[in-house]
């Protein structure tokens, strides 16, 4: 039996696997321990000597989550947000990367340093200023606030995506879109879109993960109770006298549940929108 | 039916003039239109604030007194005269340097054993959704777990001592000397999933003839790993490490919530820096000039980005 | 004429329908940013707001909650931005930067106005002369005692100055069963572990490190105090991971039982009987230098209440700021944040709280709160810097006296900005 285990043939094929259990301990061990956390009581998670494993499994946590109205609202927060800004940031980015990928135009270096370089300023600096801008609209403490603030956040990279992945599209699609008599317009969404279902999916993944976790923005544009996002729900739990450790994590698990399920989904999509889109770009 | 007939009878095709404009004026103008919504909200949003950051760098007391003065680059001066700055500086490239080198590292690794045909695909199917688990939460979660796990007290030091790796408990956050590594290694964990996703995707549009090949012509496994893969991966490993480097630089709630900066500045970062600066100082404008300066090591990488993108 | 009587109805529910829009048109709504809702139970601020509002017709209050270490942050941002509550509730530590901002109002024309009686608040907090805040609950921070472990070693009273402390911190010291006699968070996040458990020595006894509003930090108090709690950490008394630790933490270490002693909020004192029912602990009084008999300060937080200067309804938020303060309606809220009231003559129900709340009643009446941070500019700052210094100290790379001087450097230059 140890003779065929370590045979020049097997060996591989068991390193591969321990490693593969190596990198399973290290990627999840501690979110299997932020699992078990939520499942004990405040007391448990401090005890000597520490302990993964709860002694007495509870659900007070998530029931305390559950029977609170103002933090399934977070959730629901979290969803619609994330959600459209999910479709708006595709739609806007399959637009923008239409033209850079299929048009050559003056200007179209210097918008493609301009797009990346507004991720390059400290969102804390930015804080004050968005703020204040945010407020002279009037959109302050509304949905409408945070969508065009993610939006802005996560278009660069989308940008950048959605370029990639039309880069692998041959041209001579819309060509024989617009030799038949068709508008650049009809050619993307008749032609094009259709086909980049993968990039699409990637690019919405991305997007939705970035806008569910976001705190900082989300903290300060909104103000009561009813806008408030599922990070700051967990912030909520800190407070200046006492942590409510195992419904922080509670909320945490909830709250990656939903993605995990995207991800699930988009799993085979999200695969090959990200390599046309980082290969090519 | 009779344009095509045109077409293949060997004339150039005629496209049909449609509205006002020519062809070529459409052909000319339409991009515009099509970047039109993206530039419209970038530098509605993004334009305005970044500007108004970089006046408040100019000015003496901007927010704090009601008329700024404008004072040209003193504040940078005062910054540039700070030796916690440079401290800061040095640690921010030691903290992004090192989360991008391994983020490649491990994610490279991951999507290799997640790609392997050795394993069975069920489980590797499986595994791959086990495995960018890191990536969904939370910063401040993050922050929290790590905090927690690495508490004196806490299960790391249990299980290194129980395996007698260590016989004292190790103070991660808490000791001078491992605080930027603790703090380095977590990221390190927050961060790999979107480098693994990505190159596991770049792996599998490598044409497997060239490794069919290479295995003709008697190559083992790690000359196929050294000339065929990670050539083929150079492009999409540069250009997320580039982004990477980029994202890293701003990284704050995993560095506020676990150390804020110390012990002693031992993990002072830029971002903390500026932090402390704006909201625990109320100095404005000298947290603005340190703003400026992280767009500045940011737009950096940004050039070189552009100009490799171009290179290709 | 059967249609009568549902026409009548429907015009008198139209009626009343336009006399209440008409009400609320004329009703005003007042914001009111604080921390504290989340912190009390389900409802109770939102009940006494409506106690106002039932005594106030024609005012309205809308209640903004945010997570504590956030609400320093949303408060600049507000106020740079124009959008700040009318009603803020403020740490200590944020009025001086506040006031400078001009994000807060003086309360003094206000008062003047209202013919307010200010001798019935505890302690008004000024700004340059000015009234800027009034702490609302004060939450004092006694000595607790873990009970079982001081009688395991062999103690049978509280420690009443320094010597006993540190003795009493050695007897309970167990490093191998990870037992230790005290704890001592000194994060840099939030540096008040400077100000509750370190600097609380020196006003403990009487001393101060300010003269005439100006840092001494130099002094002989300081520095003894600096070289009193380095000697703990040299006979190894306090728990390890000082550097990272906050103030949550070291309430976790006690109510494990790991920790022998602490110097904590009173507020937590609900916590811990929550989450360790058999826990058999007790409150003193901090310990002062060997031979003081004079009165013991102690060391407090607060709950403190302005309005935002920006506000278009400084009369309506008045209205509010005086209804908490009020001798009643003041007792009711500290009752049930377990805290100490802001009005001298509000008498707090402590019969259905812990006996030892009415125990540390007596404490706070017979010494005086003492938290010199109160008011200082850049407070969380100057606790940050001598922080760093005293970490430099634990870490051997300074001595008390060296520590306590680049620290009065640090505070001169940062008195002298701002």
């Amino acid at each position: 039996m140890a003779k065929r285990l370590f045979s020049s043939r097997a060996l591989p094929t068991v390193l591969t696997y321990l490693g593969l259990a190596a990198g399973l301990a290290f990627a999840d061990f501690p979110i299997l321990w932020m699992l078990f956390t939520s499942l004990k009581s405040n007391t448990e998670i401090f005890a000597l000597p520490p302990r993964l494993l709860p002694e007495q499994f509870t659900l007070v946590a998530y029931r305390s989550i559950f029977s609170d109205p103002t933090k399934v609202r977070f959730f629901i927060n979290s969803y619609l947000v994330a959600g459209v800004v999910a479709v708006l940031t595709v739609l806007v980015a399959i637009l923008t990367a239409y033209a850079f990928s299929r048009y050559s135009f003056k200007g179209k270096n210097a918008l493609n340093v301009f797009i990346i370089s507004t991720q390059t300023v400290p969102p804390i600096t930015l804080l004050i200023p968005y703020f204040g801008m945010v407020v002279a609209f009037r959109i302050f403490d509304t949905y409408f606030a945070l969508i065009l603030t993610y939006l802005v956040f996560t278009l660069p990279y989308a940008v950048l995506l959605m370029t990639g992945y039309l880069n692998t599209l041959p041209k001579e699609l819309d060509e024989a879109v617009l030799i038949d008599g068709g508008t650049s317009w009809s050619a993307l969404w008749r032609v094009i879109v259709p086909l980049s279902v993968p990039g699409i999916v990637a690019t919405a993944v991305y997007t939705f993960l970035l806008a569910w976790n976001e705190f900082l923005f989300a903290l300060t544009l909104t103000k009561s109770m009813e806008m408030r996002t599922v990070p700051i729900g967990i912030e909520l739990l800190m407070g200046q006298h006492a942590f409510e450790w195992n419904e922080m994590m509670a909320m945490s698990v909830l709250g990656s549940l939903p993605l995990l399920i995207l991800y699930l989904f988009a799993q085979r999509y999200f695969l090959a929108g990200m390599t046309a889109g980082a290969v090519k770009t | 039916m009779s344009r095509s007939a045109e077409t293949m009878a060997g004339r150039p095709p005629t496209i049909r003039k449609r509205g006002l404009l020519s062809y070529k004026t459409r052909t000319r103008v339409l991009p515009y239109f099509y970047v039109a919504p993206a530039t419209a909200l970038l530098c509605l949003l993004m334009l305005f604030p970044m500007i108004t950051v970089l006046r408040y760098s100019l000015q003496d007391g901007a927010i704090t007194k009601k008329d700024p003065a404008f004072v040209g680059l003193q504040n940078y001066q005062t910054i540039f005269s700070d030796p916690v700055f440079w401290q800061a500086v040095v640690q921010t490239l030691y903290f992004t340097v090192m989360s991008v080198i391994f983020h490649l590292v491990i994610g490279l690794s991951f999507a290799l054993l997640l790609n392997s045909d050795r394993v069975n695909p069920t489980i590797r199917s499986v595994l791959r959704v086990l495995f960018i688990l890191p990536w969904l939460f939370t910063a401040v979660i993050i922050a929290i777990i790590w905090r927690l796990l690495l508490d004196p007290n806490g299960v790391v030091n249990g299980a290194l001592m129980a395996l007698h790796i260590v016989n004292f408990k190790v103070e991660w956050f808490s000791s001078t000397r491992t605080a930027l590594h603790a703090l380095t290694f977590a990221n390190i964990w927050a961060g790999y999933p979107l480098y693994m996703v990505t190159l596991l995707a770049g792996l599998q549009g490598i044409p497997k003839e060239l490794y069919e090949a290479a295995g003709i012509d008697g190559a083992n496994a790690f000359q196929k790993l050294r000339y065929i893969t990670i050539p083929q991966l150079t492009p999409i490993m540069i250009s997320i490490a580039l982004l990477d480097f980029i994202w890293t630089m701003q990284v704050f709630p995993l560095v506020w919530m676990t150390t804020g900066g110390g012990p002693i500045y031992a993990t002072e970062v830029l971002s903390t820096y500026t932090y402390k600066l704006a909201f625990s100082s109320y100095e404005f404008s000298l947290a603005s000039a340190s703003a400026i300066c992280i767009l500045f090591l940011s737009m950096s990488m940004t050039y070189f980005y552009i100009k490799h993108q171009k290179a290709r | 004429m059967k249609s009568w009587k549902p026409l009548a109805t429907l015009t008198s529910a139209a009626a009343l329908w336009a006399l209440s829009a008409a009400a609320s048109f004329a009703d005003t709504t007042i914001e009111f940013i604080q921390w504290w809702e989340p912190e009390m139970p389900a409802g109770a601020l939102r009940g006494i707001m409506d106690g106002f509002e039932a005594a106030n017709p024609g005012i309205k209050v809308k209640l903004v909650s945010g997570p504590y270490s956030a609400t320093h942050d949303q408060i600049v941002a507000g106020a740079a931005s124009g959008t700040l509550s009318d009603v803020v509730g403020l740490d200590g530590a944020w009025v001086n930067g506040l006031a400078k901002q001009s994000a807060i109002a003086p309360m003094d024309s206000l008062m003047d106005d209202a013919k307010y009686d200010r001798a019935q608040i505890a302690d008004i907090v000024k700004v340059g002369g000015k009234s800027m805040m009034f702490p609302l609950a004060s939450f004092v921070y006694p000595v607790f005692v873990n009970l079982d472990l001081a009688k395991a070693a062999g103690l049978d009273k509280m420690p009443t100055n320094r010597t006993e402390f540190a003795d009493a911190a050695k007897k309970m010291t167990q490093a191998d069963k990870n037992q230790y006699g005290w704890v001592l968070p000194l994060s840099l996040q939030t540096p008040n572990g400077i100000q509750n458990d370190v600097m609380s020595w020196v006003w403990a006894s009487g001393q101060s490190m300010l003269k005439d509003g100006k840092p001494d930090v130099a002094s002989d108090a300081v520095v003894g105090t600096l070289t009193y709690i380095k000697s703990l950490q040299d006979a190894g008394d306090i728990s390890p991971g000082i550097f990272a630790k906050k103030e949550q933490d070291k309430v976790e270490e006690f109510v494990n039982g790991r920790v022998g002693m602490m110097i904590d909020s009173l507020a937590h004192i609900n916590l811990i009987r929550q989450r360790n029912p058999k826990l058999n602990f007790g409150i003193s009084a901090l310990p002062a230098v060997d031979g003081y008999t004079g009165k013991r300060g102690l060391p407090y937080a607060s709950w403190g209440i302005g309005i935002s200067n920006n506000s278009t309804h400084k009369a309506e938020a008045w209205k509010l700021v005086s209804y908490l303060m009020s001798p009643d309606v003041n007792g009711k809220l500290v009752s049930i944040a377990n805290a100490f009231p802001g009005n001298v003559n509000a008498k707090p129900d402590f019969s259905k709280s812990d006996p030892l709340f009415a125990e540390a009643f007596k404490i706070f009446q017979s010494g005086k709160l003492a938290n010199e941070f109160v008011g200082l500019p850049v407070a969380e700052e100057l606790m940050r810097q001598m922080d760093i210094e005293v970490q430099k100290m634990f870490d051997g790379q300074q001595t008390a006296q060296q520590a306590a001087a680049n620290t009065q450097k640090q505070w001169l230059a940062a008195f002298a900005k701002n």
